[in-house]
C-alpha cells in the first residue's frame, strides 16, 4: 500500500512540476563548446579593449612619466589639450585626410567594383579582384618606406620619370600639401582594396531581376547604376564609410615612416601627436586624453554617419 | 517551435565572470605600468643590459664576457639584449617602455641624448663611488687613454653616470672622385664655411649630384653650422663640481682645465640671431641647389646617396668610416676634415657609454662588468669594422683604419685635442621632446624658407618642454 501511495506522490509531483527535459549530451557540449568560444572572445577583447581604454581613461587625469608613479592632476590634461594649439591643429589635419581618404576610398572602391562587375568572363573577375585586394595584404611599415623611396624629390623614381618627360621634380613630400596629398594618395591606393571587394560583392547580390526591368524600361547603365544598384547596396557602402573612416582616422604608419609628421606638422596626425607626447615626451597622462579625446571624435563622427545614414541608406 | 536552450551560466554568472576579468586584468595593467623603476631589475640569475643596436653583435659582446663575469660570481648568465631604432629618441622610448614593463635592465649603454633624462629621472646610480675606489686602477688604465671633454659629457650635477667608450664629433666627409672631377682642391684643416661654399658649387656643377647633403636630427645636423657659428639652441653653462674626479683622475692634465661637473643646458636661445643665421643658411644651400632638402632621421639614406656618389660633402663622424665600406665604398673613394670655420671652428660631439641602473640588485657586479666594458679588447666586439669612434685615444691607430679609410683618420680624435671649445651637443633631461620639436621646426623652415619664424616656435617649443 505504502509502495502505491509513495509512487502515486512522485507520479502526483511528477505531473504538477513541468517536465524536466534532459539535455542532450552532445548539445551540452555544444553548449559549453560556445560559451568558451564566446568567453575567448570576451577575454579579448577585455584585454587588448576594454581594460586598455579603461587604463587609458583613468590615465588621462593624471601625470605620469613612466619613471615615477602616476599623480592624480584632475581635468588638467583635458584643459591642456583644449590650448595646445599644435595638437589640436593635429585634430584638423588628421579630420581632412581622413575624409579625403574616406571618399576617394569609397570612389575608387566603388568605381573598380563597376568596372569589374561588368565583366562577364568569370576568371578575369578573379584577376582584378585579386590584384585589387593584394596592396591590402603588404604591410603598411614595409608599403610606406618603400613609398618614402619612390617619391623621394631627390633620387625618387617618380621624379626619375617626370624629369625624363621634361617636368621639374615635385616636392612630393617635401611641402606640406604636397606630403598630405602624397599620403593620402598611398593610402588610398593600398585600402581601396577593402571597399572594392565589398562593393563587388555587394553589386552581386543586386537581383538580376530588378535590373533586367530597368533594362526593358530603357533605363541607360548611368541611369541603372545610381538609381538601382547604389540604393541597393548603400547597406554597404555606409558600411564601407564607417569602418574606413574609424581607419583613416588612426592614420599613423604612412606619415610617420615617411615624413615623421612633417614638414613641420603638416602631417602630424593625432595618433602621431599622441605617440609623441607619450613615448617621445614621457607625458602619458597627456598621451591618454588625446587618445581619449580621439576616440570620442571617432565616436560622435561615426554617430553622425549613422544619423545621416537613416535618409540615404535603403535597406530592402 | 524551438525551445531555448537552458544556459549553463547565468547572464549574472557571465556578467560577475566578465567583471573579475576586468578588474583582473585592470589590476595587472596598474602592477605593470605603476612601477617606479625603483624596484624588480633583472632575475638573480641573469646580468641584463640594454644595447642600441644589432642583436648578433650584442650576442656576441655577451659571449665572450660571460667568462670574465663567471669568474666574478659563476652563477651570473650575462644577457645583452639589442634595441633596434632610428636614432636614440626611439631607443629611449622603448627603454622606458621596457622600464614601464617591469623590467629595467642592470647596465645600460646611453649616449650623450639620454644621459641628462636618465641621470635628472635618477633610473641609473652614479658611479662616483665606485671610480673613487678603484681610482688607483682606471687613472692609469682607463683614464689616461679617455679625453677628458668625453667623461665631462657623461656627468650631470657634480656626478658621473657613466663610463664613455666612444664617441663621434661632427666631420665632414667628402667624396674624392666627385672632388677631382669637380676640380676642387681637398679641403685644408683650417678652411672656412666661404671654402665649403666654394666646394659644394663647383661638385654641383656636376649633372645629378648635390654639393652637400644633410639629415634633420639634432646630432650632425644644420646645429653642426650652429656650433660653428657661435650659437647654440640652450643656453651654455657647466655644473659646479666634478672636483673629486679632475683633481685625482686628470691632476695636471691641461686639456682638464675648466672642467666641472657637467654641461648645464639652460633657457632656451633657439631663435637668437646666430641660431637663426645657421638655418638660414641651409635654407640658401637649398634655394642655390647645393643642397636637396633633408630628410628626417637617423641618416641611413644620406649615407646610402653619399655612397651611390650622389653627394659632394655631409657631416659624419667616425662611425662613417665604417658606413661608408659597409655601404660599398672603397678606401681612398672618401676621406674627412674638420668641419669648416665660420665664426669659429667648434664642433659638436655625441658620447656612448655605460651606467648602471638604480634598481639593480647586482650593483657591483654590474661595476666590474662596466670595467670589462671599457677595457680596449672589448671596444671591436662591440662596434666591429669602425662603425664608432673609440673614446680612447690608443685605439686610434692607422691599422685600425688600414681597411676602410679614410685616410685622414686622425681628423677624428683631433677634434677633441686640437679644438678645446668641442662640445657635446646639447641633450637637456627633457631632449626627447626637444628633438620632437627641432624635427618638426626644421622640416617647417625648409618647406616655409621661413628660418625666424619656424625659430621662433621652436623657441616657443622648448620653453615649454624646459618647465
Amino acid at each position: 500500500m505504502s509502495t502505491v501511495t509513495g509512487a502515486a506522490t512522485v507520479t502526483a509531483k511528477a505531473a504538477a512540476s513541468p517536465p524536466r527535459r534532459r539535455q542532450h549530451p552532445t548539445k551540452q557540449g555544444e553548449g559549453r563548446f560556445g560559451f568558451m568560444m564566446i568567453g575567448l572572445a570576451v577575454l579579448f577583447v577585455a584585454v587588448f579593449t576594454a581594460i586598455p581604454i579603461v587604463a587609458s581613461f583613468l590615465l588621462s587625469f593624471s601625470s605620469w612619466d613612466v619613471i615615477s608613479p602616476p599623480e592624480f592632476v584632475g581635468l588638467k590634461n583635458y584643459q591642456e589639450l583644449l590650448a595646445d594649439g599644435p595638437v589640436l591643429k593635429s585634430f584638423g589635419v588628421t579630420i581632412g585626410m581622413a575624409l579625403a581618404i574616406v571618399v576617394l576610398q569609397l570612389l575608387v572602391g566603388l568605381v573598380l567594383a563597376v568596372l569589374v562587375n561588368q565583366r562577364k568572363m568569370i576568371w578575369l573577375r578573379t584577376i582584378f579582384r585579386t590584384a585589387f585586394y593584394l596592396p591590402l595584404l603588404a604591410s603598411t611599415a614595409a608599403v610606406s618606406i618603400f613609398m618614402g623611396y619612390l617619391f623621394d624629390y631627390q633620387f625618387g623614381v617618380v621624379n626619375y620619370y617626370l624629369g625624363l618627360v621634361g617636368i621639374p621634380a615635385v616636392p612630393w613630400l617635401n611641402s606640406p600639401f604636397g606630403a598630405a596629398t602624397t599620403i593620402v594618395l598611398i593610402t588610398v591606393w593600398q585600402q581601396a582594396g577593402f571597399t572594392f571587394v565589398l562593393f563587388v560583392a555587394a553589386l552581386m547580390a543586386v537581383p538580376t531581376d530588378v535590373l533586367e526591368a530597368s533594362q526593358i524600361d530603357g533605363a541607360s547603365s548611368l541611369s541603372s547604376l545610381l538609381r538601382i544598384k547604389i540604393p541597393l547596396i548603400s547597406p554597404t557602402i555606409l558600411f564601407a564609410a564607417v569602418v574606413a573612416m574609424i581607419n583613416a582616422m588612426q592614420l599613423f604608419d604612412q606619415p610617420y615612416i615617411m615624413t615623421k609628421g612633417g614638414p613641420g606638422t603638416a602631417t602630424t596626425t593625432v595618433t602621431i601627436a599622441m605617440y609623441q607626447k607619450g613615448f617621445q615626451n614621457l607625458e602619458f597622462g597627456y598621451g591618454s586624453a588625446i587618445a581619449i579625446g580621439l576616440l570620442v571624435i571617432i565616436l560622435a563622427i561615426t554617430g553622425l554617419q549613422f544619423l545621416a545614414a537613416r535618409k540615404v541608406v535603403f535597406y530592402q | 517551435m524551438t525551445h531555448p536552450q537552458p544556459a549553463l551560466f547565468g547572464r549574472r554568472t557571465l556578467l560577475k565572470g566578465a567583471a573579475g576579468l576586468g578588474l583582473a586584468g585592470l589590476l595587472g595593467a596598474a602592477t605593470a605600468c605603476g612601477g617606479d623603476g625603483s624596484g624588480g631589475g633583472s632575475s638573480s640569475k641573469t646580468l641584463k643590459m640594454l644595447y642600441f643596436g644589432e642583436q648578433s653583435a650584442a650576442t656576441e659582446l655577451q659571449n665572450r664576457l660571460q667568462p670574465a663575469i663567471t669568474k666574478l660570481d659563476p652563477t651570473i648568465k650575462f644577457e645583452i639584449a639589442a634595441i633596434n631604432g632610428t636614432d636614440w629618441n626611439d631607443f629611449l622610448a622603448k627603454v622606458l617602455t621596457q622600464v614601464a614593463a617591469g623590467t629595467p635592465p642592470d647596465i645600460i649603454s646611453v649616449a650623450t641624448e639620454g644621459l641628462q633624462l636618465m641621470a635628472q629621472k635618477e633610473l641609473a646610480v652614479p658611479l662616483d663611488d665606485y671610480v673613487t675606489k678603484d681610482m688607483a686602477d682606471l687613472k692609469e688604465s682607463y683614464f689616461a687613454d679617455v679625453h677628458p671633454a668625453l667623461v665631462e659629457s657623461m656627468m650631470y650635477e657634480g656626478h658621473l653616470w657613466e663610463l664613455p667608450d666612444s664617441f663621434n664629433a661632427g666631420n665632414m666627409f667628402y667624396n674624392t672622385g666627385l672632388f677631382e672631377k669637380a676640380g676642387v682642391d681637398a679641403p685644408a684643416e683650417g678652411w672656412t664655411i666661404d671654402d665649403f661654399e666654394n666646394a659644394a658649387s663647383k661638385v654641383a656643377n656636376i649633372k645629378g649630384i648635390n654639393g652637400f647633403g644633410w639629415v634633420v636630427r639634432l646630432w650632425g645636423s644644420w646645429t653642426s653650422f650652429m656650433y660653428a657659428n657661435n650659437a647654440n639652441l640652450l643656453e651654455e653653462g657647466k655644473y659646479d663640481g666634478g672636483d673629486w674626479l679632475w683633481n685625482s683622475a686628470y691632476a695636471g692634465d691641461p686639456a682638464a682645465a675648466g672642467r666641472k661637473g657637467g654641461w648645464k643646458w639652460g633657457a632656451p636661445t633657439a631663435n637668437s640671431p646666430g641660431t637663426v643665421e645657421a638655418l638660414d643658411y641651409m635654407i640658401q644651400l637649398n634655394k642655390k641647389g647645393l643642397s636637396p632638402k633633408p630628410d628626417v632621421g637617423g641618416g641611413g639614406t644620406l649615407q646610402g646617396l653619399f655612397a651611390s656618389n650622389r653627394l659632394g660633402m655631409a657631416i659624419g663622424g667616425g662611425f662613417w668610416a665604417g658606413g661608408l665600406t659597409n655601404a660599398g665604398m672603397k678606401k681612398g673613394s672618401f676621406d674627412v676634415q674638420l668641419f669648416p670655420k665660420w665664426q669659429s671652428q667648434r664642433h659638436l660631439f655625441g658620447a656612448g657609454g655605460y651606467a648602471i641602473f638604480k634598481s639593480s640588485q647586482k650593483k657591483d657586479l654590474a661595476w666590474e662588468t662596466l670595467k670589462q666594458l671599457v677595457k680596449p679588447e672589448t671596444f671591436d666586439i662591440v662596434f666591429p669594422g669602425n662603425v664608432t669612434t673609440p673614446g680612447r685615444k690608443s685605439l686610434m691607430t692607422a691599422e685600425r683604419y688600414a681597411k676602410t679609410g679614410p685616410k685622414n683618420w686622425s681628423v677624428f680624435y683631433d677634434t677633441l685635442t686640437k679644438h678645446p671649445d668641442t662640445m657635446p651637443i646639447p641633450a637637456p633631461p627633457y631632449y626627447n621632446a626637444m628633438a620632437t620639436a627641432l624635427n618638426q621646426r626644421t622640416t617647417q623652415a625648409m618647406s616655409s624658407g621661413d628660418a625666424k619664424a619656424a625659430l621662433d616656435g621652436l623657441q616657443s617649443d622648448l620653453e615649454k618642454a624646459a618647465s
